[in-house]
């Protein structure tokens, strides 16, 4: 048994698990029926793809941590609480594995619940919207299908950092209603936490560039990357809301952070 | 190292904050032997099976394994074995043996729950449950087995059969540890008895050494030993609990 093959098993349960459960399915309706609700409002689908975006932006900052939270909250704490996580130790199953395979099974289910709605907004918009937001731009100034598929790919690496995040809560929590408050907590500091930190450095005068504070937050760094890569691109002479790198790099820590946290809290 | 399994544990002492569940415990598991671990309520038999288990750190002394090299060394039977709801039998005992590379299916056979190998586990009876978990502690044949009351809450038949087939898992050369309440079944399949109180082993011997401590069934030697008032007793150290 190779710690592939136990991380393949534990997917295997989870993926399987998802499957079953239509609390998921739930999860999708509802996470459809908000971001249509917010294009619609905004009537950005008839204007192209950057619009819409604009209007659903702020709608999926805090959209993807909470549905992050519903579904990796009790990822971890369940196995732990009920004795499975004892048993789990008498088997060949590596910490690394386990919370690799529970992580990468509830992350095909969480971006089913999200990138399933949003990609079907894009089509959305493809079909309504005006014949210039067909054009697959190359450069600054148009609208695009292309800058949306962004849109979505930024959105998934959000989800999986907040996921991520979400888990190591779990693992930490030892008991469902431990979980409970401290993913409360965690939607908190991911949604809004973070920011109030960055903005508390600003104030305090730590001599860092403010685009680089701003990546240090999981949600301004995406909210970044998406003005950056997405909404920036379509409007000339308008960019450096935050630093790409620093983004890109918070978000990794972010993730393979929590990831760290989660195996080292089930390996204790 | 010897090719037949056994466990030691070496003058194990467990803590939870300022509360001892065990102090200086030493207990044997020869191979080919089935070792009971009986005692009141809160006497310590489950923290030490857990200790012998693997699953919880003695606070000072130590546990031993000699044996041949395993992927799994030691089966466990938590007291209250509990399964991801939604999945069948089959799939959950799948799930364990894939851990091991074993047969789903001739676990389940093993225990006598093929004939429901495709319902829910949270339809599953309590006993079918704790059966469930008892196929769950062979997975991968494990030399060593530590089984947490595996006949609680099952009818005299079904005890019956789980304890008989606990016996027959140390006559191919397990080594198996199991503790229990039910003193006839422990009489009946245990080779030796280590009885808790308090933490601590007040008594080990064959059955029949144990019975003739008083002259009488197990029973009596047992409530000699920890005294009548632990019946009905939470029993842990002075001022302590487990």
């Amino acid at each position: 048994m190779t710690r592939r093959d136990a991380f393949w098993a534990v997917f295997a349960r989870e993926v399987r698990a998802a499957s079953r459960s239509w609390t998921y399915g739930l999860l999708a309706l509802a996470v459809t029926a908000v971001v249509f609700g917010a294009a619609r409002a905004g009537s950005g689908p008839s204007a192209g793809y950057v619009p819409t975006v604009v209007d659903v932006l702020l709608v999926v900052e805090v959209l993807v941590p909470a549905v992050a939270v519903a579904v990796g909250y009790r990822a971890v704490v369940d196995d732990a609480e009920r004795g499975r996580l004892e048993v789990f130790d008498t088997y060949p199953l590596p910490a690394s594995a386990y919370i690799g395979g529970v992580y990468a099974g509830r992350a095909v289910a969480l971006l089913g619940v999200l990138l399933v709605p949003l990609a079907a907004l894009g089509v959305h918009v493809a079909t309504t919207a005006g014949p210039e937001t067909a054009v697959f731009a190359t450069h600054r100034g148009v609208d695009s299908p292309l800058l949306f598929v962004r849109f979505l790919a930024l959105t998934a690496v959000f989800a999986l950092v907040a996921l991520a995040f979400a888990v190591a809560l779990s693992a930490v929590a030892g008991s469902r209603r431990r979980a409970i408050l401290l993913a409360l907590v965690g939607l908190l500091i991911v949604v809004a936490g973070a920011d109030i930190g960055v903005f508390g450095a600003m104030t305090g005068g730590i001599g860092v560039d403010l685009d680089t504070l701003l990546a240090l937050s999981p949600s301004s760094a995406y909210r970044g990357l998406v003005f950056e890569t997405v909404l920036y691109v379509a409007f000339t002479g308008r960019s450096a809301f935050v630093s790409v790198p620093a983004a890109a790099a918070s978000l990794a820590a972010w993730g393979l952070g929590s990831l760290l946290a989660a195996t080292l809290a089930v390996a204790r | 190292m010897t090719d037949a399994p056994s466990l030691q544990a070496t003058a194990v002492t467990r803590t939870f904050g300022d509360v001892t569940a065990l102090s200086e415990v030493s207990v044997s598991v020869p191979a080919g032997e089935v070792v009971a671990l009986i005692g009141p309520n809160g006497s310590g038999k489950t923290t030490l099976l857990r200790v012998l288990a693997g699953v919880l750190e003695p606070t000072a002394g130590s546990v031993d394994y000699a044996g041949p090299p395993a992927d799994r060394t030691i089966g466990y039977l938590p007291q209250e074995p509990t399964f991801r709801p939604g999945f069948t039998a089959l799939e959950t005992a799948g799930f364990y043996a894939r851990l091991v590379d074993d047969d789903p299916a001739a676990l389940l056979d093993r225990v006598g729950l093929d004939a429901v190998a495709d319902r829910r586990v949270d339809a599953l009876s309590g006993g079918m449950t704790r059966l469930l978990g008892i196929a769950q502690s062979l997975a991968g044949d494990p030399p060593v087995l530590a089984l947490d009351e595996p006949g609680s809450g099952l009818d005299p038949g079904m005890s019956e059969l789980v304890f008989d087939l606990v016996a027959d898992l140390a006559a191919p050369g397990h080594a198996v540890v199991v503790s229990s309440h039910d003193l006839l079944a422990v009489e009946r399949i245990a080779d030796r008895i280590v009885v808790l109180d308090r933490g601590t082993v007040v008594a080990r011997g064959s059955p029949a050494e144990l019975r003739e401590r008083t002259g009488g069934p197990l029973h009596e030697t047992f409530r000699s030993l920890v005294g009548d008032e632990a019946f009905g007793a939470v029993r842990t150290r002075e001022g302590e609990r487990e």
